[in-house]
Parts: structure tokens; C-alpha cells; sequence
């Protein structure tokens, strides 16, 4: 890993303010949104109540970010990948005024992704993001043991360290800084969080939204020693949590076998666009002289059947573009974990072709571009 | 009952304007060759969705073989680069997940003139499946 | 229901026996195939199995302590497009027996050479409990199914009042085993389809009187404790949705309720009668200008965003709840624990009470929603007559 690699995607010059980082984050929303800089904010937030869950919202009203307001900027979690979010926002055409989203690097990276597969429009969206320590379960949001988390979840964020409750696929994720950006809120191995906040602002955009907080300009090379410690760390338990995937077919079955055939990773997954998918369509409505077909020449199966071809041909579409956001596995019911054999697939995948997906809107996918001389030892 | 000889099953995803035509002269030239590949006509290798292959596979077949036109010959300007693109992400998945269909699956260049070179792949790849013998997906209940 | 019947006897417990009795059944010829659960090769999970092998039955399990598949899903799947050729024995507890006939009547299934056969269930657990460690999960049901004991199950199955043939008549066969001495079950036939599978598995031989008042004895008893157990149900369930509309009913409660609802549509996509292909909440109908969205959290100062969670809900509601057989399959597959099946459950007993009808119990009820008459339901017109009486009517 050469030196500073985890740096390559800040600018320069960075905004040094004397605030918390969630007081900062709220206050800059609270201002964009009382200036009319922006139109509405994507966040996180309260929904049904102080019982009730948490959920992205397109907040339109300032008090939302008062102390006392109803937004979770910062909250580590993930009820929705905001990529897919963003896009269904843009997808009939780009936003006439300016709409702020605060997202993790995964959601950011998704969204890209979207754009690229022309799902979204990435006009007049200030794409605001952080240093990203990962996100609690879904489970986790339910019983209330979240909450009492987060005091642990901070303090470990300022010494540069993960929560060992956090998803194995936060856990196990390299792409952690995120990249295009507008603004970056730096987090990840940040002393003292709750006193002090740097804003790094990555792009024009960025800079013209956020100039007006209150705070020193500061240049000159970063210190990145967290961060890069913060990847060895994650490299290592991707390692770790790769081999732990079994492989060969009957392996396969194993890990899909208890799939209950709901099809939530589908429909969670942001890159899944698909209004409907082939495998929920028509082609997979099968006469019972299939069925019958395949009885006489196996003498059993499966029915409803598709559960490793289901996963074997999501991946075959998608892989590519997977960010390893982890939704999937989020939302198994059977507890699978489908985005580990995801990220895992994915991440050779995009080796292969040299790409990562949403790292850059002007990359195109591998799938959409070709040579003539390439690849030619696949053919034979 | 003795145990027969294995013949395998091979799906062949063949071009319209190329492969199929050279497995149509290399049948009017009576070119000897195993009767193992099941021709499914595309109008480009490019049309080959990954599902297709997967199709194939899952519903027992031993072999696939996707043929079209040589890099640069496409009825279509690029559909084979395509194919080639996508061939290479699906080894690359068959790869990861330790799927021996990795094995089992060819892209092969073969051009309307070329039947002795269709002869030569269907039985080359005819062998290799023959070798690894029948699917193991075939005997799989719970796919 | 009919006189005919048998009873299952054998040492190593009624589900070997029915397994024995299944296995005839194939080797007899009287069915082509068996659609059962069956455990899956990684050992913690079920899977319902399409078989005509008498051997892969040694691993079929005709009361799993889960249910990941609703089995009226699964026979909707095999018959979805037509009659299959061959006889087909499905294996399900009654509530995905209810599914299926549902799903027949919907024309989404076909059920003519399809025999239902249903057992007594004693609910399952819920599917996140047992996979947590499924070869304790597995021991805790055997343990609570043998005492009838519901309180490990699924909230829809402690409440359920439609576990045995009584509640559920549209089966063709039916395993009893409530009420039964140990190791004991009766098989009784709910149609004459089940009647002449009866018949033909009849081995004879034996004394006919001497079998047949033993016959009796063991479906009256089986009979009287099924009615017994349904009156204890009836009365939880009512109890239990009297307390649940309580927590949920009105506009805030209910927000309250689906506030954590991720808008994974897990819960319409694993319900047995929720067949539509793609749904209406998925389709373009609701993908809609950004100024549509911005417009809303604009009038409200914020707007949930996916937004349209509550209509979701009850807009699924409203398509399906007079189909609904509160098999709970909804809230096993919610990943944030909302209790979806409870909620639908109350929806569609209210529902349907409200038509006359009760979801999945007979092939031949009309559906309530194809089904009118001129001089029905005037309950629910606008109360003209009550504002403006007839005279003052006839005055103006």
C-alpha cells in the first residue's frame, strides 16, 4: 500500500471549526436549508415518534436539524442503501433546485453507480459524506441497543477504531473514505469529535455551499496514519471473513439452501434497478411439466426451485457494480450472508476489468466498453 | 444394467452469421463429428445473456459453447467483444465460487468458412467434457 | 367430512408412521409424486421437495419446526399454469392448505390433481428464533409440540384457531392427532378425493366390525379435544386481537407501528396469496417527479423518504386481506420485527367477517369480492336516509 493512498481523495484545502462534528453537520444543514442554498435534505432521521424507527427522510424544514430536531445526520445506520434513494429521486429527471444528501461512502458510491446506469442524475446534488466507521445492524435499530452503543461507537471513532458490533461488512471495508464528495466530514480517527470538526471540501460546489461556516482554512498535507492503520485493520478481517466463505457447489447450496425465496437482497440491492426482475417475471413461471420434467430425470426438487440460480444470475448482472454496501445481508431473514459472497464475487470481478464501481462518474463499466484486443486468452 | 458410456450434453450458443453457418456446411460436408452439441441459433454471441449459460447449466447441461464471429468481424461491429466481456466476468464468478462450470464453458472464434476448425472445437471440447464427466448440478435437489 | 378413515399406529412415533404410510402411498401407485418438507443438505433449514424417490422421504419432515416457504406458495409455483398431469400428494400444515385453495380460487393455482393432506399443527417457531441454533430450535418444538404448548411459536400461531381439519374443511386428507394416545394418529378423509385414497390404500384382512368401532372411538375422541382446543383458540384470538387493535388503532399508532419499515416489500413478496407478479407499489405508478416528492416534504416540512410506507401497508391490505389465511409467513420474513402477520391477521378476520366469508376453506365459496347481490351490505351506503328522511325528501 503506497503512502497516503487513503488521502487521494481529499483536496487540499480543508475548513477547521470549532464545534462537534454533529453540531457542525447540523448546523451547516440547518443554514443551507434557512438561506434557500438548498431545497431539501436527504438524512437520516426519526420517523412515528420518539418510540418509533429511524428512516431517511427529505427534510425540507431548518428545525429538523436544531438540536432537538428530528434528523440523524450522523446516526450509524443503515435502514436504506441512499444511493438507490438518490436515484429514485433523479430517475424522471435531475432536481430543479439544489437537494443535499448526507451519505456514507457505500451509499455515495451507489448512487455513481446509478448515474452510470443512467438511474439518476447527479445535477444539483451536493453530495455530503464522512470518513465512514461503519454501521450497526438492522437488528440492532429495533431493540433499542443502538442507542446505548453510540457513546461506545464515538469514542472508538476518535481513536480511529471500529465497534466490534458494527456489520462484518463495514467491518471488511476498504473503500471506507469516500470519493466525489463534495463535502468530506472527517470522523474516523478524529480526536475530540465532540469539540472540534473538520469540513474537507473537495469541489467547488462544495466549497461555494459550506464557505460560510465559521472556521480556519487550513492547507498543506493531511495526516492520514489513522486511516491507513484503519485499512490494514479492515483488510485483514476481509481476509479473514472471505475464506470463511465456503466454495464449490455443494457449498453453495449449504450457504443458499435455507433461502426463503423472498427476493428482499434484490430489493434492497441499490444496483438491483430493475423494475422487475427476471427472476420474479413470467420467464420463471414455470408449467408444471417443467416441474414434472425435472422430477422424472432427478427424482426430486426443489419447488419453489431457483435459489442458487437466483444467486448465481443476480451476481452474474450486478457483480460488477457491487459496492459491498451490505443491505443485502442486512435484510436476510434466513440470515444469510449473501453480501459477503457479494463482495467477495464482486471484488474479483472488478479486479478482472480493473474497476471499481462509483469511484469515478466518467469510468464506464466494464460491461458497456470493449477492445478489440482484450481478454483474448478467453477465447479459444 | 451396464453403465453406459457417457455421451455428454453440450448447449452451443452459435452466431447466425458465422458459427451456425459453418456447423451448417460442416453437416452438408458430412465432416465425421461427435453428436453431442444441442445448436441454439442467436443472431450474435452478443445476445448470449450470463443467464443463458446458467440456464443451460442448471437445467443439466454438461457443456456450453458460445461461437461467433473472429474480433472484427461482427454483423454487428462489436457484439462479440461483448460476449467476450461478459465470458470473462462469468469465469471470473464460476472462479471465485469454485465452480467447476468454469471448466465446462468455451467461447470459441469460428467464422462462416471455417467448418474444419468447427469439427476440430466440438470435438476438442466434446473430449474435455467427456474427461470431466457428467455435471454434477444434474444430481443436485436442492438447487 | 366423511365415516372414512384409518388409524396410524407404530412404535417410533406418528410422523414415522405417516412417513410409512406416504412411502405405501407412492409404492401403491396412488400418488405420482409428494410435495413435503424436506431438510435441507446444511442441516438447518426446511425445504418443500417435489419426490417421487420412496427413499429421500427417510429425510422429509411433515411438521418442520419452521416455516420458510408458505407450502400454498409452493403448490402455487408447481400449478400455476396448469393442471399437472401427474397425482400429486402436497404435505402442509392447514393454514397453507387454506393458502393453496385460496390461491385455486384466484385461478392462480389448479389444484384438480393435487391432494391436499394436513395435519394438526401446533404453529411453528419463529424462523429468526430457530436459526439462531436450529438443532436446539428443533428440540424446543419437539418438546412444546408434544405438550401442545404454543408459547414458543410464532405470535400468529399462538393465536391460531384454524389448526386441524374442523377449521380448515377444504383439505382431502387429514392427520389427527389431538387428543390421540401416544404414538397414535386417525387419518380421515375432509373429500371424496381423500375418500377413494382411503379406500384404495384399505389393506382388508382384518376384522372389519372389530377395526371399525376402534375407528370410531379414536375420531370421536380426536373430535372432541380438536373442539375443545378450538374453543381455548377462538377465545385467545380474540383477546389478542382486541388487545393488538388497541395498540395500533388510529392514524399516529399505526405510523408508530410501520415507523420502522425499511420498504423491503419481504412481507408481500413471501405471502402466499400476494400473487401479482410485479405489485402495484412496485411499479411505475408511484415512481414520480422529483417536484412530486419535494412538493410533499415541502407542504409536511419533511417527507419519509421511500415515501408511501402507510399506503403500502394498507394498500396491500385492502388487495388482499379477504384472502388473507394469518399463516404468518409476513412477519417471519420482516427483517425490523414489525408485527406484520398480527396486524394482517386482525385486517383480514375483520374483513371477512364483515363479507361472510373465511379465506381458503372451501373450493366452492365465491370469493367476496366477485360476488354481489342487489340487497346486501346496506350498512355501509351513506346514511341518507337517517340525515334526510323520507318525507323531508319528498318535501324539498
Amino acid at each position: 500500500m503506497p503512502e497516503g493512498a487513503t488521502s487521494s481523495a481529499f483536496a487540499s484545502e480543508r475548513l477547521q471549526i470549532n464545534q462537534g462534528a454533529e453540531e457542525t453537520v447540523r448546523e451547516l444543514l440547518r443554514s443551507l436549508l434557512e438561506s434557500g442554498k438548498v431545497n431539501a435534505v436527504l438524512a437520516l432521521g426519526r420517523t412515528g415518534g420518539p418510540s418509533g424507527g429511524v428512516a431517511y427522510s427529505l427534510f425540507r424544514d431548518p428545525e429538523a436539524f436544531g438540536a432537538d430536531g428530528d434528523a440523524l445526520p450522523l446516526l450509524p445506520f443503515m435502514p436504506a442503501n441512499a444511493g438507490g434513494l438518490l436515484s429514485r429521486l433523479t430517475l424522471e429527471g435531475p432536481v430543479a433546485e439544489p437537494v443535499a444528501a448526507v451519505v456514507k461512502p457505500c451509499e455515495l458510491r451507489a448512487f455513481i453507480e446509478l448515474v452510470k446506469l443512467s438511474q439518476g442524475n447527479l445535477d444539483n446534488i451536493l453530495l455530503i459524506s464522512s470518513t465512514c466507521g461503519g454501521v450497526y445492524p438492522l437488528d440492532m435499530g429495533i431493540d433499542g441497543s443502538l442507542e446505548k452503543k453510540l457513546p461506545t461507537y464515538w469514542e472508538r471513532m476518535e481513536q480511529g477504531e471500529l465497534d466490534d458490533d458494527v456489520r462484518p461488512t463495514c467491518r471488511a471495508c476498504e473503500s471506507f473514505v469516500p470519493e466525489g464528495a463534495d463535502i468530506t466530514v472527517a470522523l474516523l480517527g478524529e480526536a475530540d469529535l465532540d469539540t472540534q470538526c473538520t469540513l474537507h471540501l473537495n469541489t467547488e460546489r462544495g466549497a461555494a455551499f459550506a464557505g460560510d461556516m465559521e472556521g480556519t482554512t487550513v492547507s498543506g498535507k493531511r495526516d492520514s496514519e489513522a486511516l491507513e492503520r484503519s485499512l490494514d485493520e479492515r483488510k485483514a478481517f476481509r481476509e479473514e471473513l472471505f475464506a470463511g466463505v465456503g466454495v464449490g457447489l455443494k457449498d453453495l447450496i449449504h450457504t443458499f439452501g435455507r433461502c426463503i425465496g423472498c427476493h428482499g437482497c434484490k430489493t434492497v440491492c441499490p444496483i438491483c434497478y430493475c423494475r422487475l426482475c427476471y427472476f420474479d417475471s413470467q420467464n420463471c413461471e414455470r408449467p408444471a411439466g417443467f416441474y414434472e420434467g425435472e422430477l422424472a430425470r432427478k427424482g426430486g426438487l426443489r419447488v419453489p426451485s431457483d435459489t442458487v440460480y437466483f444467486q448465481l444470475g443476480r451476481m452474474a448482472h450486478m457483480a460488477i457494480s457491487c459496492v459491498g454496501c451490505g443491505m443485502c445481508t442486512d435484510v436476510c431473514p434466513a440470515d444469510i450472508p449473501v453480501s459477503t459472497m457479494f463482495s467477495k464475487v464482486g471484488a474479483a470481478a472488478q479486479a478482472v476489468f480493473d474497476y471499481q464501481p462509483g469511484r469515478d462518474v466518467t469510468e464506464e463499466i466494464p460491461l458497456r466498453t470493449f477492445e478489440e484486443e482484450e481478454f483474448t486468452e478467453v477465447a479459444t | 444394467m451396464e453403465e453406459q458410456a457417457f455421451t455428454p450434453t453440450i448447449v452451443g450458443f452459435l452466431c447466425n452469421w458465422c458459427t451456425y453457418a459453418a456447423a451448417d456446411s460442416a453437416g452438408v460436408s458430412r465432416f465425421k463429428m461427435p453428436p453431442s452439441v444441442m445448436v441454439v441459433r442467436v443472431m450474435c454471441s452478443g445476445r448470449v445473456d450470463p443467464l443463458f449459460v446458467l440456464t443451460a447449466f442448471l437445467l443439466g447441461a454438461d457443456g456450453v459453447l458460445i461461437s461467433g464471429c473472429w474480433p472484427g468481424q461482427c454483423h454487428y461491429q462489436t457484439g462479440n467483444l461483448q460476449a467476450r466481456r461478459r465470458t470473462t466476468l462469468l469465469k471470473s464468478i464460476f472462479d471465485t465460487l469454485g465452480l467447476e462450470m468454469g471448466d465446462r464453458f468455451r467461447l470459441s472464434w469460428i467464422s462462416s468458412s471455417e467448418a474444419p476448425r468447427f469439427v476440430q472445437v466440438v470435438k476438442e471440447f466434446d473430449k474435455q467434457i467427456t474427461d470431466l464427466g457428467p455435471s454434477p448440478i444434474q444430481d443436485e435437489l436442492f438447487l | 367430512m366423511s365415516d372414512n378413515g384409518i388409524v396410524l399406529a407404530a412404535e417410533d412415533g406418528v410422523e414415522a408412521a405417516f412417513i410409512g404410510w406416504l412411502k405405501e402411498t407412492l409404492n401403491k401407485n396412488i400418488f405420482d409424486a409428494l410435495l413435503i418438507p424436506v431438510g435441507t443438505p446444511a442441516g438447518d433449514s426446511f425445504a418443500y421437495l417435489l419426490l417421487q424417490e420412496p427413499a429421500i422421504l427417510d429425510s422429509a419432515s411433515p411438521l418442520p419446526p419452521v416455516m420458510p416457504v408458505q407450502g400454498g406458495k409452493a403448490i402455487g409455483r408447481l400449478t400455476m399454469r396448469e393442471n399437472p398431469s401427474k397425482r400429486i400428494a402436497a404435505v402442509v400444515r392447514p393454514c397453507e392448505a387454506r393458502a393453496a385453495i385460496e390461491l385455486s380460487k384466484l385461478e392462480q393455482a389448479h389444484l384438480d390433481n393435487v391432494c391436499l393432506i394436513t395435519l394438526d399443527c401446533p404453529g411453528v417457531l419463529p424462523l429468526a428464533d430457530y436459526l439462531v441454533d436450529p438443532v436446539a430450535g428443533a428440540a424446543r418444538f419437539k418438546e412444546a409440540s408434544a405438550q401442545w404448548d404454543r408459547s414458543p411459536m410464532r405470535p400468529t400461531c399462538q393465536v391460531c384457531d384454524h389448526f386441524s381439519l374442523r377449521q380448515a374443511p377444504g383439505c382431502d386428507l387429514h392427520v389427527g392427532t389431538l387428543g390421540c394416545p401416544d404414538g397414535t394418529a386417525v387419518v380421515v378423509a375432509g373429500s371424496s378425493k381423500g375418500d377413494h385414497v382411503l379406500e384404495q390404500m384399505d389393506m382388508g384382512g382384518q376384522d372389519e366390525d372389530e377395526q371399525a368401532d376402534f375407528l370410531n372411538t379414536a375420531v370421536t375422541d380426536w373430535g372432541t379435544q380438536v373442539e375443545q382446543v378450538e374453543e381455548a383458540q377462538t377465545e385467545r384470538r380474540r383477546q389478542a386481537q382486541e388487545d393488538l387493535r388497541e395498540e395500533i388503532a388510529g392514524a399516529e399508532k399505526l405510523l408508530g407501528v410501520f415507523s420502522s419499515c425499511i420498504n423491503c416489500h419481504n412481507c408481500q413478496r413471501v405471502c402466499p396469496v400476494c400473487y401479482c407478479r410485479q405489485c402495484y407499489f412496485e411499479s411505475a405508478a408511484l415512481k414520480l417527479p422529483a417536484e412530486n416528492y419535494l412538493a410533499r416534504a415541502e407542504r409536511k416540512g419533511a417527507l419519509r423518504f421511500s415515501p408511501d410506507t402507510l399506503l403500502f401497508h394498507i394498500g396491500r391490505a385492502s388487495h388482499m386481506a379477504l384472502s388473507c389465511v394469518s399463516c404468518g409467513a409476513c412477519e417471519d420474513a420482516c427483517p425490523m420485527d414489525i408485527p406484520v402477520g398480527q396486524v394482517f391477521s386482525l385486517l383480514g378476520d375483520r374483513a371477512q367477517k364483515a363479507l361472510g366469508y373465511v379465506a381458503g376453506t372451501s373450493l366452492e365459496d365465491p370469493l367476496p369480492l366477485v360476488s354481489y347481490e342487489m340487497d346486501e351490505l346496506h350498512e355501509v351506503e351513506q346514511p341518507y336516509v337517517e340525515v334526510y328522511p323520507n318525507q323531508e325528501v319528498q318535501d324539498a
